[in-house]
C-alpha cells in the first residue's frame, strides 16, 4: 500500500509542482509536501543562472517544456503498452492501445518540431521525477494481473490525466514563449481531456 | 457531398443531415487516427489515419447514431432524408 501511495504521490507531485511554480515563484518554499524531497527542486530551477529568483521570471523555459511533454507521453505509452498485455477486460487492453496510439502521434508531432525549431529538450527535475515515477507504476503494474491489473491502471490513468491536464493549463502552456509549441500544446490539450473522459468512463464501469 | 470535419477529439459538425445518396466524407484533422463507427454496425470506417479521409453513403432513410470506435466518448450522428 505505502509504495503505491508514495509513487502516485511523487507522479502527481512533480506535476502539482509545476502546476504551482508560477504562482509560487515569488515565495521562498512552497509547503512541504510529505514525504517528497524532490518537489522543492522543481519548484526553483537551480541550474539556470540567467534567471535570478524574480518573481516574473518563468519557472520553465521552452526546452524544459518540451522535454516534460516527451517524458509525459512515453510514460504513458509505457503504461499502455503494458495494458495491451496484461489488461484482463477487453475494455483496458483497448485502452491501452489507444494510449499507445495516441501518445505516439503526440510525441512524433514533439519531436517534428523540436527538429524544426532546432531546440534540444532539457532535462529537469520535473521531467526527472515524472520518469522515475513512471517507472515504479510500471513496477507495481508488473506484480499484478487480473481485476487487480485493471483497477489499478485504470486509477493511475484518471489521476495521471487530470494531473497532466492541470499542468498543460496552469502551467505549460502559459509559460511556453514560441508560438509553435504553445500551438502544440493547445493541440494535445483535447486529446488528454478525451482521455481522461475515457479513463473515467472505465473507472466508473469496474466493479470492485 | 457533405464533410464531418473531426478536429480537437470531436466531430463537427455532430448533428449532420443529408438527403438519401448522398455522400458524407469524414476528414481527420488530428494527428492521432478516429474512426466513424455506426452503433447500428450500418458502417465502420476503421481507423481514419491522421490527415486522412473516409467516404460512405448511407443508404437507409434514418437516424445513425456513430461513435469514435478508438475514444468512445466522441459522439456523432447522420440524419438521412
Amino acid at each position: 500500500m505505502s509504495p503505491t501511495r508514495l509513487t502516485d504521490r511523487r507522479v502527481l507531485g512533480a506535476l502539482a509542482a509545476i502546476a504551482t511554480a508560477i504562482s509560487v515563484a515569488g515565495c521562498k518554499k512552497t509547503e512541504n509536501l510529505p514525504a517528497d524531497t524532490a518537489a522543492p527542486a522543481a519548484v526553483a530551477p537551480a541550474p539556470d543562472t540567467t534567471k535570478p529568483a524574480a518573481a516574473a521570471s518563468p519557472a520553465i523555459n521552452d526546452a524544459q517544456i518540451a522535454h516534460i511533454v516527451v517524458t509525459a507521453n512515453s510514460i504513458d505509452s509505457a503504461a499502455g503498452m503494458l495494458a495491451e498485455k496484461k489488461g484482463a477486460s477487453k475494455a483496458v487492453k483497448d485502452f491501452g492501445k489507444t494510449m499507445v496510439t495516441d501518445h505516439g502521434g503526440v510525441n512524433k508531432q514533439a519531436v517534428a518540431l523540436v527538429t524544426k525549431l532546432n531546440v534540444t529538450p532539457e532535462d529537469n527535475d520535473t521531467s526527472k521525477q515524472l520518469k522515475s515515477g513512471g517507472d515504479a507504476n510500471l513496477a507495481k503494474l508488473q506484480g499484478l494481473s487480473g481485476k487487480a491489473f485493471d483497477k489499478e491502471y485504470v486509477d493511475h490513468e484518471v489521476a495521471y490525466h487530470q494531473a497532466v491536464l492541470d499542468a498543460i493549463d496552469k502551467t505549460l502552456i502559459p509559460n511556453a514563449q514560441n508560438a509553435d509549441l504553445k500551438a502544440l500544446l493547445v493541440k494535445v490539450r483535447p486529446a488528454v481531456a478525451a482521455h481522461l473522459d475515457m479513463a473515467k468512463k472505465l473507472q466508473s464501469s469496474q466493479t470492485t | 457531398m457533405h464533410t464531418v470535419t473531426i478536429r480537437n477529439f470531436a466531430f463537427d459538425p455532430a448533428v449532420l443531415t443529408v438527403a438519401h445518396g448522398d455522400t458524407v466524407v469524414w476528414s481527420n484533422t488530428d494527428f492521432v487516427p478516429h474512426s466513424s463507427t455506426a452503433r447500428n454496425s450500418a458502417w465502420d470506417s476503421k481507423e481514419i489515419a491522421a490527415n486522412a479521409t473516409w467516404r460512405y453513403v448511407p443508404r437507409m432513410v434514418g437516424r445513425y447514431e456513430y461513435y469514435c470506435a478508438l475514444h468512445p466518448t466522441m459522439k456523432g450522428a447522420i440524419i438521412v432524408r
